[in-house]
């Protein structure tokens, strides 16, 4: 099947099954490895990508289903030296260990704080609840989201 | 899953209703075998575990998501309508759904996480049938019917009707649900969502119990109950409902509701739980229900 959809803002279009997982069709064909899989069965959120700007598991995501939407991959959120701000704070914060699981979160934490730009704690909380962290014990990822929302904020009024 | 398995799966994206239908019932008709496929949050989920198919024989996979009869959610005339495609997440940022039916809301919002409630539909959670799933639990206290369509026209089944046995449902092969439909519970109803699971997401519930209840000048007029993983199929505690229509529910006591309770369910073990858990469980939500009507009551 013609499957065209727009990737990390570019317009592309492959032939692939129909219900190839869109994960594979990301790490293979795509070449987007950034994209982990963990569990394979929707539970660990180490696939998360963005589906016209929503979180989904890219392990329970068809081609077919991709056909015309827009997808968003970490790759598309910032480059290896031009890291995004939210990516930054990661770096800075402790967020990330393993990194295992941090392409799913900043998936996640992405699309918080593009929804709801300052979250309170339960809402950081929530919005990575679907995404399983073996390393960090979720502290740190909880403040690298706040200190990241608490940058734009500040970059905004100043 | 197996990816390999999954990418042979022959699948068409049909553009309207009508279409779907047709196909449906010309493949009904030839004895051959169709997946709807909305979210696939339980179907290709299941691909994992369920046996292998043989590859020459698969059945063709539908593509739903998007169909635009499925789509949407309604209101008009105190009545609510959801397309069986509307998503967990379209339902819980409802405005009107959030006032009027927060029992649906506060169910949706506790369905997996946000990745799960992107993609799970009513539709699925229905048609998937499983005791636990949460979607029923909450319109079965609604008191909701089905709305299935076929090439033959629309038909309603109430949701207290629809569900057959363990996994099995009143749907008919050509059938697709395309909404479903309930009253809006009156202004000032008491609607709760309680779910005991193991964490606060992507949990597959112990127990989960969905309550409505109507008053009028201090006498319940309409009660709804649903409750999920006590029994093979959604729990309609039909003997829960009657005591909450009592003339007085002061006069209903723990230990009637506890026999009531018992009454309406059948758990098992498995391996997310114990039957006399379950049991527990279930009278104490019921119980502590009551006694926030009862304190309402009081006020
Ligand atoms: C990690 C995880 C967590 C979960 N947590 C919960 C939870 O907390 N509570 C809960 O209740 N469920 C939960 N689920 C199960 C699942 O997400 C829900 O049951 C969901 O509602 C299924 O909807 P779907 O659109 O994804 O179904 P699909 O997988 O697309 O379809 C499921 C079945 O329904 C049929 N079907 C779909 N739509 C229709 C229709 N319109 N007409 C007729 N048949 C149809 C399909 O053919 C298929 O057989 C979870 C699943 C996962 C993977
Ligand atoms: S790999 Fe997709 S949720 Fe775990
Ligand atoms: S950093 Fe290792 S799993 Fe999260």
């Amino acid at each position: 099947m013609r499957i065209a959809f727009v990737l990390n803002g570019k317009k592309r279009a492959l032939d692939a099954p129909p219900l190839a997982r869109l994960l594979d069709l990301l790490r293979g064909p795509l070449g987007l490895t950034g994209t982990k899989e963990g569990c394979g069965e929707g539970e660990c959120g180490s696939c998360t990508v963005l589906l016209d700007g929503v979180p989904v598991n890219a392990c329970l995501v068809v081609a077919g289903q991709c056909d015309g939407r827009t997808v968003l991959t970490v790759e598309g959120l910032g480059t290896k030296d031009g890291l995004s701000d939210l990516q930054d704070a990661f770096v800075k914060e402790g967020g990330a260990q393993c990194g295992i699981c941090t392409p799913g979160i900043l998936m996640a934490a992405h699309a918080l704080l593009t929804a709801n730009p300052q979250p309170g704690e339960g809402e950081i909380r929530e919005s990575i609840a679907g995404n399983v962290c073996r390393c960090t014990g979720y502290q740190r990822i909880v403040e690298s989201i706040r200190h990241a929302a608490k940058e734009r904020a500040s970059r905004e009024s100043g | 899953m197996n990816p390999a398995e999954l990418a042979l799966y022959p699948f068409e994206r049909p553009a309207t209703l009508a279409e779907l239908c047709r196909t449906l019932s010309a493949r009904a008709g030839r004895r051959e075998r169709t997946v709807l496929l909305a979210g696939g949050t339980d179907w290709i989920v299941e691909r994992g575990f369920a046996p292998p198919e043989n590859p020459d024989d698969l059945p063709l996979v539908l593509d739903i998501s998007r169909l635009p009869e499925l789509r949407g959610i309604q209101l008009a005339k105190e009545r609510a309508a959801i397309g069986a495609a509307a998503t967990f997440l379209e339902i819980r940022s409802h405005p009107v759904l959030l006032r009027r039916v927060p029992v649906l809301t506060a169910m949706a919002r506790e369905v997996g996480a946000v990745q799960i409630q992107a993609r799970g539909t009513l539709g699925g959670n229905l048609a998937t049938a499983s005791p636990a799933a949460d979607g029923a639990a909450a319109l079965m206290a609604l008191d909701a019917d089905v709305v299935l369509a076929s090439v033959h026209g629309e038909r309603r089944v109430p949701l207290t009707q629809f569900f057959t046995g363990y996994r099995a449902t009143r749907r008919a092969e050509d059938e697709v649900i395309v909404r479903v439909e309930f009253v809006l519970p009156r202004t000032g109803a008491h609607q709760a969502w309680r779910k005991v699971g193991t964490r606060a997401a992507q949990a597959i519930s112990k127990v989960a119990l969905a309550a409505v209840a109507e008053f009028e000048r201090g006498r319940g007029v309409r009660a709804g109950f649903g409750m999920a993983s006590v029994s093979p199929v959604t729990a309609s505690l039909p003997t829960v409902r009657a005591l909450a229509l009592a003339p007085s529910l002061a006069s209903v006591s723990d230990e009637e509701l506890d026999a009531a309770t018992r009454h309406d369910i059948a758990p098992i073990d498995d391996i997310r739980s114990t039957a006399a858990y379950r049991t527990h469980v279930a009278s104490a939500l019921v119980k502590a229900f009551f006694r926030e009507l009862r304190a309402a009551a009081g006020s």
